[in-house]
């Protein structure tokens, strides 16, 4: 009977083992899956001033907003200027830039799973050189020491950004998350 | 089997019982404003370390049991949302917002750079607030805006929004470099506007000189509406009409009269019009 009771309990034990190690290395993939996937981001046009927006602007905003966000979780995860670049320009950039090298000479990232944005154009400037957009972004935030997380958080942020025509895209050029009202 | 989960339990509570006595807590300000000192307080026991993460930069600080942990104003730059955490043995987190600072540098976006006198809602004018850290001062701050030629102009006063301010006038009706110049505070930011003349106006012509083989005719000096000099290099266009068919000639305005030369006839008639705008016509031959 004893006997029994000790081979049950390795087997429950091997099978924990199996599924603790299983999980450890899906657990990471799908992370990294849904870090790598296209945020879904809904634009709201309907509000903005003092120029409508014109379709194809429309279309390139969302395209561009959103490789903005891919390249910002890119840039973070790895501690890598390169996906900024294209992206970014002005006040963001160089900010983004400083945090990646911080992030570096401080050993740490930070992983960015992006559950969404809801954005509203707010503004257009009347030459159309310029866009300002309010974006409620459902982020979730890991910081990680090495490949320990020490901190963990999910919570809807409020950014303000503006993003400005430049040669082949629009480009991520100031941005500022505030407390949400 | 009871020796197993007894043994459990208590490495279980002792584990939570080392975590809590590391975790200890983060005393965090409330109202931090980028550039301006903070202190954060630390609890619990023993030596750890404190990450202090914003959107721009990452603060590292080794950090005592008791101890308050001085952040100095130059070196808190960055306004938004930061994650603090402080590492001992376990990590315990928390996160807190730093506010921009009072503006003091304004990015000004002024269009057109070039504009033709008494065109309505023409210019526009665009400005960005900045803290000296570059942070945007998304609080509403009222900015100037002034746009003169030689003295005379408009000066308005607009209210940021979502940390920008906007305005759109017309220009005047004298041509020259107008200044355009948003201000807040000390800050302020200047850009130039070339106000040109408009469209001719009243464009004329008359013949200047006539021989066997050609016709010259001129313009009298090509002035805009609001009588300023329309620019040399504008195009001025002659056109003849007669039994032979149409002669035209684009000539550009220099010194402020258009010329041109058209093959004599004597019996024609001659246009001129700048743009939109259409001159006299002459008739040329016969009794003339």
């Amino acid at each position: 009977m004893k006997a029994r009771q000790i081979t049950t309990l390795i087997r429950i034990l091997v099978l924990s083992v199996g599924v603790a190690l299983a999980l450890s290395g899906v657990l990471p993939l799908l992370i990294r899956a849904l870090a790598d996937a296209k945020p879904s981001i809904e634009v709201n046009f309907d509000n903005t001033g003092p120029r409508q927006v014109e379709d194809t602007t429309q279309k390139a905003i969302v395209r561009d907003y959103s490789a903005a966000w891919q390249a910002i979780a890119a840039a973070l995860a790895n501690n890598n200027q390169a996906p900024l670049r294209q992206n970014f320009a002005g006040f963001a950039l160089d900010q983004l830039t400083q945090r990646v090298k911080d992030q570096q000479s401080n050993g740490v990232k930070t992983r960015i799973i992006d559950h969404g944005h809801k954005v509203e154009a707010i503004f257009y400037s009347k030459d159309g050189s310029a866009m300002q957009l309010r974006d409620t972004a459902s982020i979730e935030t890991q910081v990680l020491e090495g490949d320990t997380v020490i901190h963990s958080d999910q919570a809807q942020i409020q950014y303000y950004v503006v993003m400005t025509s430049a040669e082949d895209r629009w480009k991520l050029r100031v941005m500022e998350s505030a407390p949400g009202k | 089997m009871r020796t197993l989960i007894l043994f459990l339990l208590i490495t279980a509570v002792c584990w939570f019982a080392v975590d809590s006595a590391n975790a200890g807590d983060l005393r965090l300000p409330q109202n931090a404003v980028a550039g301006q000192p903070i202190s954060i307080g630390v609890g619990g026991d023993g030596d750890g370390t404190l990450y202090l993460i914003g959107p721009s930069q990452v603060i590292k600080r080794n950090v005592k049991q008791g101890n308050e942990v001085q952040i100095p104003g130059e070196e808190l730059r960055s306004a938004g949302r930061w994650i603090a955490i402080l590492r001992r043995g376990a990590s315990q987190s928390e996160t807190f917002w730093v506010n921009p600072g009072p503006p003091e540098n304004l990015s000004f976006l002024a269009r057109p750079s070039r504009v033709p006198v008494s065109q309505q809602n023409a210019i526009s004018g665009t400005v960005f607030l900045f803290d000296k850290f570059n942070n945007w001062v998304l609080q509403p701050v009222p900015v100037n805006f002034n746009l003169s030629v030689n003295g005379a102009g408009i000066s308005r006063v607009v209210t940021s929004r979502n940390g920008v301010a906007w305005i759109e006038t017309s220009s005047a009706s004298r041509e020259g470099a107008a200044q355009f110049i948003a201000s807040v505070g000390s800050a302020s930011v200047r850009r130039v506007i070339q106000q040109v003349a408009s469209q001719p106006c009243n464009l004329r012509m008359h013949v200047s000189q006539r021989t066997q083989t050609r016709i010259i005719v001129e313009t009298d000096p090509v002035r805009d509406c609001t009588g300023n000099a329309v620019p040399d290099g504008t195009i001025v266009t002659f056109t003849q009409n007669d039994k032979k068919g149409r002669s035209t000639v684009d000539a550009r305005i220099k010194k402020g009269i258009a010329r041109a030369e058209l093959p004599a006839s004597d019996n024609a008639m001659i246009s001129v019009a700048a743009g939109y705008t259409l001159g006299n016509e002459l008739h040329v031959g016969g009794g003339q």
